[in-house]
């Protein structure tokens, strides 16, 4: 406590005390993570020591297979999950506004929410092959119910006051879906997003890792069997980044788009 | 459509109602069901889609033959101790990280560097330390499933109901007894709800785990059926496990209502 007094006049030393307290448990992690894997208290194969894992990331990045292998999972995740939020959105708000949509969408939306998406991957790979069109379409189709479902709902949570307003006002129809119902769904479709865009990622993980092919994936899969254990860290270091990047993206655009709520 | 249909069931006696519309509800899906049984053999080749009626009779053989229970129960048992530990720790650690600052500045890091990565990534690194097997299957249904049931007890935990904490220290509980005597309590719809969260990626975790890294399993089962080349048998699996976890889903549910008759 009476560090922060003392701090007054320069910088904002209990802002660093904060930070420290909130990081010093990782730092006691990483350093006894080093010195177990330099003493090699447990076998090298097991966990190799950190720095040796930075080492392989620096060497896997500088030769470009880790940059290459990260697009093509990125590429195939997005494109994935770019397919089927188009479609999600479609059917979504279609079945909140039209009976029949809904009727013909809600027992394929209730009964194909819940299967494990994942154990069609043998289906995908006999029906489209192992490249790159199977596992984009097998992102799309495991990423369309949450977009669809979140979009469904949250228009269906569309305040019918504005509906009416605007309706009153001489609004048409194709005009009040984009401008009022569009706009205050909005949210609940970002949410959608949200929960499709890391069941992106572990869709392709997964088709990497059982048919190849490249990607993080398969660069992860192939160091467990050529028993380099640096590469399959190197390569979760890297999705690491990947992940907290788009998380970040995301929401970083659901701020700038919702910046009126 | 929709409408002027269900305004006709209206009109039925009652008993029948419920029928009617459940019937009426389904339609759509029984279309598609007639769809894939006219594809198969005449769009597509029988092979590559099977028909649901030669499907459906690989799933009565399977469970009749009782080939498929022994895979079953071992994903089961899986899902089981994977769900149980991370509900266990989940609990622990998010009621522990809200009431303590110390826990909280200690876990926190740890959780929200890992919080991005999908879990399933981790696979690889649970065969290198487990080897293929129940193990590695246990650790990332544990890893997948952790994480939903901590943030919601943790949120829970933060925001119990100062009243409630107020009340039961003046009438004389403190530390330990306030823990599990008022908060925890306070807690369970959330963690309920965080265990709903957690149902569905379980099940994705398992199968997952199960196709890249065992022996045995239904994943395993699904995965070898396509390689031989055994279509039907592949499909009659993946129909399986989507039932046993849209029940797991529905049961759970069902159990939570039970549960919290008090909210």
């Amino acid at each position: 406590m009476d560090v922060t007094t003392d701090a007054k006049g320069g910088f904002d030393l209990s802002r660093l005390v904060e930070f420290g307290k909130s990081i010093y448990s990782l730092v006691i992690v990483l350093v006894l993570w080093e010195l177990v894997g330099q003493f090699e208290l447990i076998h090298y194969y097991f966990l190799p020591p950190l720095s040796d894992i930075i080492i392989r990331f620096v060497e896997l990045t500088l030769s470009g297979d880790m940059l290459y292998n990260a697009y093509l999972t990125l590429y195939r995740a997005l494109v994935g999950l770019a397919i089927a939020s188009v479609l999600g959105v479609i059917v979504g708000v279609l079945s909140a506004r039209n009976d029949l949509v809904d009727w013909f969408f809600d027992p394929i939306i209730k009964i194909g929410y819940p299967v494990p998406i994942i154990s069609l991957i043998p289906v995908f790979m006999l029906w489209f092959g192992i490249g790159d069109l199977s596992k984009i379409i097998m992102v799309a189709v495991g990423t369309f119910w949450p977009v669809a479902v979140n979009a469904r709902d949250s228009t269906q949570q569309v305040q019918q006051n504005l509906v009416w307003a605007a309706q009153m006002m001489g609004t048409s129809d194709r005009r009040l879906l984009r401008r009022v119902v569009l706009p205050a769904a909005l949210p609940g479709i970002i949410t959608g997003f949200q929960i499709a865009m890391p069941l992106s990622l572990i869709i392709t993980f997964v088709f990497e890792m059982v048919a190849g092919g490249g990607g993080l994936g398969a660069l992860e899969i192939q160091g467990v069997r050529s028993f380099q254990s640096a590469q399959v860290y190197a390569a979760i270091i890297a999705v690491m980044f990947i992940g907290i990047g788009l998380d970040r993206g995301l929401r970083l655009i659901r701020s700038r788009l919702l910046h009126w709520t | 459509m929709r409408h002027a249909t269900s305004q006709r069931i209206e009109t039925l006696p009652a008993p029948v109602q419920g029928v009617a519309r459940t019937i009426f509800d389904w339609i759509p899906l029984g279309i598609l069901v007639v769809l894939w049984e006219l594809a198969s053999g005449a769009v597509v080749a029988e092979s590559i889609l099977p028909p649901p009626t030669t499907v459906s009779s690989r799933i009565v053989e399977l469970l009749v033959t009782g080939e498929v229970f022994s895979h079953l129960f071992i994903s089961l048992f899986r899902i089981a101790v994977g769900l149980g530990l991370s509900i266990f720790i989940g609990v622990l650690l998010g009621i522990g990280m809200a009431r303590s600052k110390p826990v909280e500045n200690f876990f926190d890091i740890f959780l929200s560097m890992t919080y991005p990565i999908p879990k399933t990534a981790l696979v690889p690194l649970a065969i290198l330390w487990l080897g293929v097997g129940t193990e590695t299957a246990i650790l990332i249904v544990f890893l997948a499933c952790l994480l939903p049931v901590v943030l919601n007890a943790y949120n829970a935990a933060n925001d119990v109901d100062q009243n409630l904490v107020w009340a039961a220290q003046m009438m004389g509980t403190d530390g330990r007894e306030m823990l599990y005597k008022v908060v925890f309590p306070a807690t369970i719809p959330e963690i309920m709800t965080g265990i709903r969260q957690a149902v569905p990626i379980a099940f994705v975790a398992l199968v997952s785990a199960e196709l890249i890294a065992s022996n045995q399993g239904i994943g395993y089962l699904i995965l070898t059926s396509g390689q031989i080349g055994n279509y039907p048998r592949m499909f009659a699996n993946i129909v399986i496990i989507s039932a046993v976890a849209f029940v797991a889903v529905r049961g759970f549910e069902e159990a939570r209502n039970r549960v919290l008759v008090w909210t």
